[in-house]
């Protein structure tokens, strides 16, 4: 309910918007801070553009942002706090030169080069964690949200590219220019050395050109399929020919660059890869899809035309700005209307993170990590060059459930082994004779059953141990290794029930909703969880309004609470 | 029926750690293909897609073609090694199996599957072979999912269309029937005792405008969330209990693609409902070292599929099963400069299955004959999808497709 006075507000300010710019001597029109001005400034708005703007608000970050101000926390959400973890330092391989090379024997060679990549593996896997303490501590919201948005934009994955070093100095690379110029960013990639070796440049030479790169270039990373001809593609390969990478670091092979006259897009000259680059930039196509990606990537819906057109204006007239482009839009009335505001389907990696954060615990950055992975998304291992699709892409059925899992996880009330365990009742001859062994026998007290192989087993090879079976190997290594990691669940949700008097099985159950989740909680799925809790602590034997005082029933109860509320369709959405 | 069973457990307990199931619970039987009777089995389509863009011309080799021999040459599968059809044209040399497929007149293989001012984007090409649409999603929905809403427009069973694997294709984008998908039905399920599974149950499941299953697409994101919960639910229990019930008649690899095809007889045998699977082979992006990756390959497409089509073999299902391979595009005649090829697009498709009539359907488009560097289709790929929709389904096949194309006669009945 409190959000719908504040959706009825939006939309008569997007009415006088409107009016407004049909009128030329409105004042609007000339001053758009006082829009800006006009906006409410509450806890729904706060809430809404941390959840855009950065990975989720915790009730504390809420109060601190209203304290402020919306001018002031503007300004501190693109400068960030002053508190910044301290930049990841590279550890450089310590590569032996040509020489020394020389002098190791065959299998001296063999055994640093096993090294070697053990050690960079080892590296980026740091620095994954790194930078997911990164997005769950905060300090900087917006940057890293950037940063994200960047590496699905100019996607590189770790699994061609090979090297860790690259993937790291690529991710510093979006962190640098995160909410910089787009323009900068599209002449720094194509000098990228992880770029580079993803998309076969380092293979795109005078004699034979490979066009994997200008391809992606014009299709993906500035103008958009239906800007360009094959033409096109063909003559600004030649202009990438040269550039190249070695070790992590980008060099210019001037041999293997062809250097004659080409075309492209209309334009002649002996181009080279920074003309090429500033051939697209002035496209007029070339400023829509950037703002065309970043407004869905914000919006979280395919921005309607004049939408795009007018922020792509925008964005063209600010030399490709990026922070300008998001000032606009967290100015902009529509952003805060009812059609974006609780609509977007959550990503993985902020489905973690935000839920960490909004349960206030703290696993180690690589936990987080792995889960995000688990759903779909896994930072350094885009699925393709295209990056992720986003939105209703994330739910399928299966995602869907190990979200709910891994929150459980994150809770600590469910195990790896309740996930993977069935009960022998699955084998039962017929539905309803399961149903009833089911009931007969609850999953909690059979002893958990070992799947069956896939493959009929050779003896002696077997052993069916841990489920760790064909194609359910990773998904059960990961949810292991979330399992295994030590970390000290600091949570007690029964303190942040009483610190606000929410003690009646109704007064829990909102608490925590409104808590947990970004949007209102639809009134059935109150009724179950209400009917949950009582259950619960009816069987306990508990009177209403005394669960809170019940130390280890209390608790957990409210975690299974909070596991079924982050279960939820609501939960996937913010 | 009871004594094939009773056979079949005594089989099951030979594995070991199966010996605890038999004994805990009372009637147990796993179930293998040759369990299932004929009124059960309704026919089914297994979409088999090569990711990436399959180099045709390494899987169906023109050894015959002077085009060939001229334009490969870091990527050229040596004449010696092919398993020559004719004196055109050779099977790459890991597809034995394939092949002996092929000679029993189980695989029917359509040359030079394109279409017309093909596109080399990755992305879209892909998009138009999944909507069967040129204009690629822009069309809409997927063409199964176009195909579900025509054939089977009120069987709301959220396993009428599974996809067994990581990212769910185009192809299966239903706004009415979204796919079931998993990576492994192992753990395919979300973990609470029963009231915790009872409340998720009634907090997920909301009647909006006073409907709660109808042909209506999901207004909104909150609705289609609802309804992949809905459909999870019920979706992983039957799923997970085909699974754990299925034995095998033949070993599978451990290679995930075989793995997957494992998963496909077990839910056909174990009746789950579906209608269409979809499976992955991916990794046919081949612009660089493309020999040892795409022998690779074919390598593993040569171990998975014939073991499934083994599996299944002389039963009801096998006979209710085709299976249909493609690609979203071919690649360039001439390669790169990487040991590679860049994106194309005519390729090769094939359809297999015991209701095939096998053989060669369509032409190898010519390698000297080409369009701006690239072969020339000879066969829209939608003939052989109408194909599908029209004598495999009876579904008139313009409805789904949005136009007529001529049939491909690739089937026995």
């Amino acid at each position: 309910m409190k959000f719908c006075c504040y959706w009825l507000m939006t939309l008569a300010l997007s009415a006088s918007a409107i009016a407004a710019a049909g009128d030329p001597k409105a004042p609007s029109a000339q001053k758009p801070a006082s829009t800006a001005n006009a906006l409410p400034w509450d806890a729904r708005a706060v809430e809404h553009l941390l959840n855009r703007a950065g990975f989720g608000a915790t009730p504390a970050e809420i109060d601190a942002a209203l304290g402020l101000g919306r001018e002031a926390f503007l300004v501190q959400l693109f400068a960030g706090l002053a508190n910044d973890a301290p930049a990841f330092e590279i550890d450089e391989p310590d590569r032996p030169s040509p020489a020394e090379r020389r002098a190791l024997s065959e299998e001296e060679r063999k055994k640093l080069y096993q090294r070697l990549r053990r050690e960079d593996t080892a590296q980026l896997l740091e620095y994954s964690g790194w930078w997911f303490d990164a997005m769950a501590q905060s300090h900087h919201p917006l940057r890293e949200r950037m940063v994200l948005f960047w590496h699905g934009f100019f996607t590189s994955s770790a699994k061609e590219v090979k090297n860790g070093e690259a993937m790291i100095r690529q991710n510093q690379l979006f962190r640098q220019h995160a909410l910089g110029s787009y323009a900068d960013l599209l002449h720094a990639i194509v000098r990228d050395p992880a770029m580079l070796v993803y998309l076969n440049n380092t293979k795109n030479t005078r004699a034979a050109p490979n066009e994997n790169l200008a391809r992606e270039l014009m299709e993906l990373f500035s103008l958009g399929e239906g800007h360009y001809s094959e033409d096109d593609v063909k003559e600004a390969a030649r202009a990438l020919t040269g550039f190249q990478a070695r070790d992590a670091q980008f060099v210019f092979n001037r041999r293997q660059h062809d250097a004659g006259k080409k075309t492209v897009l209309g334009v002649s000259g002996e181009l080279d890869a920074d003309q090429l680059v500033d051939i697209l930039l002035a496209q007029d196509a070339c400023p829509r899809w950037v703002a065309g990606k970043l407004l869905q990537h914000f919006e979280g819906r395919v921005p309607p035309k004049e939408r795009v057109e007018s922020y792509a204006k925008f964005l063209r007239a600010n030399n490709y700005r990026v922070d300008a482009f998001l000032k606009k839009l967290f100015d902009d009335p529509v952003f805060y209307s009812a059609e974006v505001v609780g609509q977007r389907i959550v990503g993985p990696i902020e489905f973690m993170v935000a839920n960490c954060r909004r349960l206030g615990v703290n696993p180690p950055g690589n936990v987080l990590a792995a889960g995000a992975s688990l759903l779909g998304q896994q930072v350094f291992g885009p699925p393709n060059v295209k990056g992720w699709d986003g939105g209703r892409a994330w739910i399928t059925t299966s995602t869907f459930l190990q979200r709910g899992n891994l929150v459980g996880m994150l809770l600590g009330v469910t195990r790896v082994e309740d996930i993977f365990k069935e009960d022998p009742a699955m084998l039962a001859d017929d539905e309803n004779a399961a149903d009833g062994a089911m009931s007969d026998e609850p999953m909690g007290e059979s002893e958990p059953m070992e799947p069956v192989p896939k493959t009929p087993p050779t003896p002696g090879k077997q052993k069916a141990k841990n489920n760790d079976l064909g194609g359910g190997r990773g998904v059960n290594a990961g949810l292991r290794m979330m399992e295994s990691s030590r970390w000290r669940r600091e949570l007690d949700l029964r303190e942040r029930c009483r610190a606000c008097k929410a003690t009646s099985d109704q007064a829990i159950v909102d608490r925590l909703a409104s808590d947990l989740l970004a949007v209102e909680l639809s009134p059935e799925a109150r009724v179950a969880l209400v009917e949950y809790v009582r259950g619960e602590r009816t069987s306990l034997g508990i009177e209403e309004g005394q669960l809170l005082e019940k130390k280890a029933y209390g608790e957990a109860t409210l975690r299974e609470l909070g596991h079924l509320i982050l279960s939820l369709p609501e939960a996937q959405l913010n | 029926m009871n004594l094939d069973r009773r056979q079949l457990l005594y089989g099951a307990g030979a594995l070991a750690g199966m010996s605890l199931i038999s004994a805990r619970a009372e009637g147990a039987v796993k179930l293998s293909a040759s369990a299932v009777f004929a009124s059960d089995v309704p026919r089914t389509l297994v979409l088999l897609q090569f990711s990436g863009g399959n180099d045709g011309l390494s899987m169906v080799v023109p050894f015959g073609d002077d085009g060939y021999n001229s334009a490969r040459r870091a990527t050229r599968v040596p004449e010696k090694d092919l398993l020559k059809l004719d004196d055109y044209r050779g099977f790459h040399p890991a597809l034995t199996r394939l092949r002996a497929l092929l000679d029993a007149g189980k695989l029917a293989l359509v040359e030079g599957a394109g279409y017309p001012t093909p596109i080399r984007s990755h992305f879209k090409s892909y998009e138009v072979w999944h909507t069967a649409d040129l204009r690629g999603r822009a069309a809409g929905e997927g063409w199964i999912g176009k195909l579900v809403k025509a054939a089977w427009p009120d069987n709301r069973d959220p396993n009428l269309v599974v996809h067994i694997g990581k990212n769910v294709p185009y192809s299966l984008y239903s706004l009415t029937h979204p796919a079931a998908s998993f990576a492994t039905p192992t753990g395919y399920k979300w973990a609470g005792d029963e009231s915790e599974r009872a409340a998720l149950e009634k907090g997920g499941d909301v009647c909006e405008h006073g409907e709660k299953e109808t042909e209506r697409e999901p207004a909104n994101n909150l609705e289609y969330l609802r309804k992949v919960l809905r459909d999870g639910q019920a979706s992983s229990e039957a799923i997970r209990r085909a699974a754990l019930r299925y034995r095998t008649r033949t070993e599978y690899d451990a290679d995930e693609l075989a793995q997957a095809l494992r998963d496909v007889a077990a839910l056909s045998v174990g009746q789950v409902g579906s209608r269409v699977f979809s499976v992955e082979l991916s990794g046919f992006d081949t612009h660089s070292d493309q020999k040892n990756r795409h022998d690779a390959l074919m390598r593993r497409l040569d171990v998975s599929l014939p073991t499934f089509l083994a599996d299944i073999a002389g039963s009801e299902v096998g006979k209710n099963t085709l299976v249909m391979a493609f690609s979203e595009f071919g690649r360039r005649v001439k390669e790169n400069g990487s040991g590679g090829t860049d994106h194309g697009v005519a390729g090769p498709m094939f359809v297999a299955g015991e209701a095939v009539k096998g053989g060669l359907y369509g032409k190898h488009p010519s390698l000297t004959k080409l369009d701006d560097g690239d072969l020339i289709h000879t066969t829209d790929f939608r003939s052989v999808y109408a194909t599908l929709i029209q004598s495999w389904f009876g579904v008139d096949a313009t409805r789904v497709l949005g136009a007529k194309y001529p049939l491909i006669p690739l089937l026995t009945a």
